[in-house]
């Protein structure tokens, strides 16, 4: 992936299964919310191959796009409407049906049944990561980008998340979670990948970067 | 607690905006600036020495020029006043979110505003006027042309430092308890007296035109552009004390659900519609410029051949306040929106649907309130005004979708002051939009009073199609997705 001269990102061989869920982690600017965006559809691949439940990115965006819940790092957010608006235009637009009882018990269950209907450009940075994972979730895709969805949320929103996860998993989706949050990772996925420079550096089994250990082991892989 | 800045405050926001132009000169593009600035000095130059020295001045015609300077006066004025007070005190020097992790005082930000004010199409063609008609009358004589054109620039710099302490006030006001009413009755009352007035005033300003020697007016002015300054650093301290209240109350307030759209493109364009009306920037600018212009047909009657021409400036007005970088108003959320799984076209048609009815609307009532005291139009200005309408809307959408998908820029639309674009790329888009849309809209008068229905009728088909034409090369241009991608990190970032 190469934006102008720079090269963003090269040689990131991933694969994540039907109910798994794999964890990117790395340093700033390694290529983990690049791969992320590319994987979602929103930044077409300069060179490679990326596919999405057999669907390749480049040529079949759309389809990609059917099958992909994506939280992206930075707000995602459309400023000046409410919560409920957004939910509204996302099951307009991937045809959901009956989708409401779901998006209220998403919103309640990410504490933001009050907020509902109120304009997100007055929300903290916790409140709007919360309700773009919200979003990524609500219809229940086969494949679950989640780009920091811990980054700067509460206790409880990080564990609503945390369920998130869980629910896709048992549904047989796939999760690709990017975090600076290695401790979280660990808890949410079975492997990690870590990125350095735009490359995939390791894949580890996520119990290897737990602890003490881990966190050395870590260090290690970022050089 | 004092409000009158002293000395020291002052030269702190003296070098505090230095430091803040060096910044915002650093991070624009340097060729453009370069360019731009070059092109208002040499237009600025021709406009004080190229009437003066003209061939063909008679006395018949700088009598008659004479006579029109006192309403060129009088027009910067109520320019200045009415862009600081749409704009809550001027444009910023720094976007509100950057600014806020610096010291940056209201001082510095008064300093600011009056820095960047002259960079907006209104306030330099209006002064080239200015200068032009000062130039025609003064004639080629060196020292009366120096003298003359030294008030002019007085005034204008008086008319704008007034401009900046109504902005400030009326900021004030409207930050006050139930500070929204209050302005807009004291809007009300102040269209009204103004309005009435008009006429005196004119008169009062032709006599300063009479007096034997300019230099007591020089002083005069000189003294009051100080004491204007000072008085709008004391009016921005008020002002900042109180927390901005219209963009606090849309922020906070609540907003009904309603049913589901029964259509991808009306899912869109009832978000976009939200996105553009619950805008403080965009609603104030809008309510502006569609109204200001109406209030003046109303207080003194307009031809329609004057008439035909307001929708070119009302539409140009409008699409500057958001349409040319019109995806910046979804801001990060442009990221979210381009997961969907929708052809690219049907967004792309939603956000030109939402600029085009705006720009439709505005100009409507801008005709409307203009007729209610004009004569009874002929058939053909009848025609005339509503292909300027169709014509004009067509040109500022295809200008305003291709410079947003050819510049796109992060801005934030919660604060009352923010701009689309750069100050001086402002410029660049608002002289081209008000050259093409004015010129259009005075040829089609121009046949309209000759009585040409089927020319107006002819050049306004072919226009039209000239936009459509354009309007298509923009939505296959968007269906590029790396050209898309480029404008979702651009204004996402």
């Amino acid at each position: 992936m190469q934006f102008g001269a720079v090269e963003a990102v090269s040689g990131v061989d991933l694969t994540v299964g039907a109910g798994q869920a794999v964890g990117l982690l790395g340093r700033n600017g390694a290529g983990k919310s690049t791969t992320m965006r590319v994987l979602a559809g929103v930044v077409p691949p300069t060179s490679g191959r990326v596919e999405v439940c057999g669907r390749d990115v480049r040529t079949e965006p759309i389809e990609v796009k059917r099958l992909v819940g994506y939280c992206p790092d930075v707000g995602g957010l459309v400023p000046r409407a409410t919560p409920w608006e957004h939910l509204q235009l996302s099951a307009r637009l991937r045809r959901l049906t009956d989708w409401e009882p779901q998006a209220r018990d998403l919103l309640e269950r990410f504490g933001l049944g009050d907020v509902a209907h109120r304009v997100t450009a007055g929300f903290s940075h916790g409140m709007s990561r919360r309700l773009s994972v919200v979003l990524a979730a609500l219809h229940e895709p086969a494949v679950l980008l989640l780009d920091e969805p811990f980054d700067g949320v509460d206790p409880t929103g990080v564990e609503a998340t945390m369920d998130v996860v869980d629910d896709a998993r048992a549904r047989g989706a796939a999760v690709l979670i990017s975090t600076h949050l290695r401790d979280l990772a660990v808890q949410a996925c079975s492997e990690v990948s870590v990125l350095r420079g735009g490359a995939r550096v390791a894949t580890v089994e996520a119990a290897a970067m737990a602890g003490e250990e881990g966190a050395r082991a870590y260090r290690a892989l970022l050089g | 607690m004092p409000t009158a800045p002293s000395s020291a405050e002052w030269r702190s926001a003296v070098a505090d905006l230095r430091h803040l132009l060096w910044f915002r000169a650093r991070t624009s593009r340097r060729r453009t600036a370069r360019i731009a600035i070059a092109t208002i000095g040499v237009v600025t130059a021709a406009a004080v020495i190229a009437p003066a020295w003209w061939p063909d001045r008679d006395a018949a015609a700088v009598a008659r020029v004479e006579g029109l300077v006192p309403a060129y006066l009088l027009a910067i004025v109520a320019l200045c006043i009415g862009s600081a007070v749409a704009s809550g005190g001027g444009r910023e020097v720094l976007a509100r979110d950057a600014a806020a992790v610096h010291p940056v005082g209201p001082f510095t930000d008064h300093l600011g505003a009056l820095v960047l004010a002259p960079l907006s199409a209104a306030w330099l063609l209006q002064t080239w006027c200015l200068l032009g008609a000062t130039a025609w009358v003064a004639g080629p004589h060196p020292l009366a042309l120096v003298l003359a054109e030294a008030v002019a620039l007085l005034w204008v710099g008086c008319a704008t430092a007034l401009g900046q302490v109504v902005g400030w006030w009326v900021e004030w006001l409207r930050r006050g308890t139930r500070g929204v009413v209050v302005v807009r009755a004291f809007m009300a009352a102040a269209a009204l007296v103004v309005g009435g007035s008009v006429t005196l005033a004119r008169d009062a300003i032709g006599q300063l035109g009479g007096l034997p020697h300019p230099l007591p007016v020089l002083a005069v002015l000189l003294v009051a552009l100080v004491a204007l300054v000072i008085l709008g650093g004391h009016a921005a301290r008020l002002a900042a004390r109180r927390p901005p209240r219209d963009e606090a109350h849309l922020e906070s307030r609540s907003y009904p659900a309603r049913r589901a759209a029964r259509s991808d493109l009306r899912a869109f364009v009832r978000l976009d519609r939200g996105s553009v009306w619950r805008s403080v920037p965009v609603r104030r600018g809008v309510g502006f410029l569609t109204i200001a212009p109406g209030l003046v047909a109303l207080a003194h009657p307009l031809p329609w051949d004057t008439l035909v021409v307001l929708p070119g400036l009302v539409v140009s007005g409008c699409v500057l306040l958001f349409g040319v970088n019109i995806w910046a108003l979804d801001g990060r959320g442009m990221l979210w929106r381009e997961t969907f799984p929708v052809a690219p076209s049907v967004p792309l048609l939603a956000r030109g649907w939402v600029l085009a009815e705006l720009l439709l609307g505005a100009g409507v009532l801008t005709i409307l309130l203009g007729s209610i005291r004009a004569e009874r139009p002929t058939a053909a200005y009848l025609v005339a005004a509503a292909a300027a309408l169709v014509v004009v809307t067509g040109q500022a959408l295809s200008g305003g979708l291709r410079w947003s998908a050819r510049a796109p820029q992060a801005v934030d639309y919660r604060s009352a002051r923010a701009t689309p674009a750069p100050p001086l790329t402002m410029v660049g888009y608002s002289v081209r939009l008000a050259l093409a849309t004015t010129s259009t809209t005075m040829v089609l008068g121009a046949l309209a009073g000759l009585g040409r229905t089927d020319l107006v009728v002819a050049l306004s088909v072919i226009l039209v199609a000239v936009s459509a034409t354009r309007l298509v090369m923009v939505e296959r241009r968007w269906a590029d997705p790396q050209r898309r991608s480029r404008v979702v990190a651009a204004v996402s970032a």
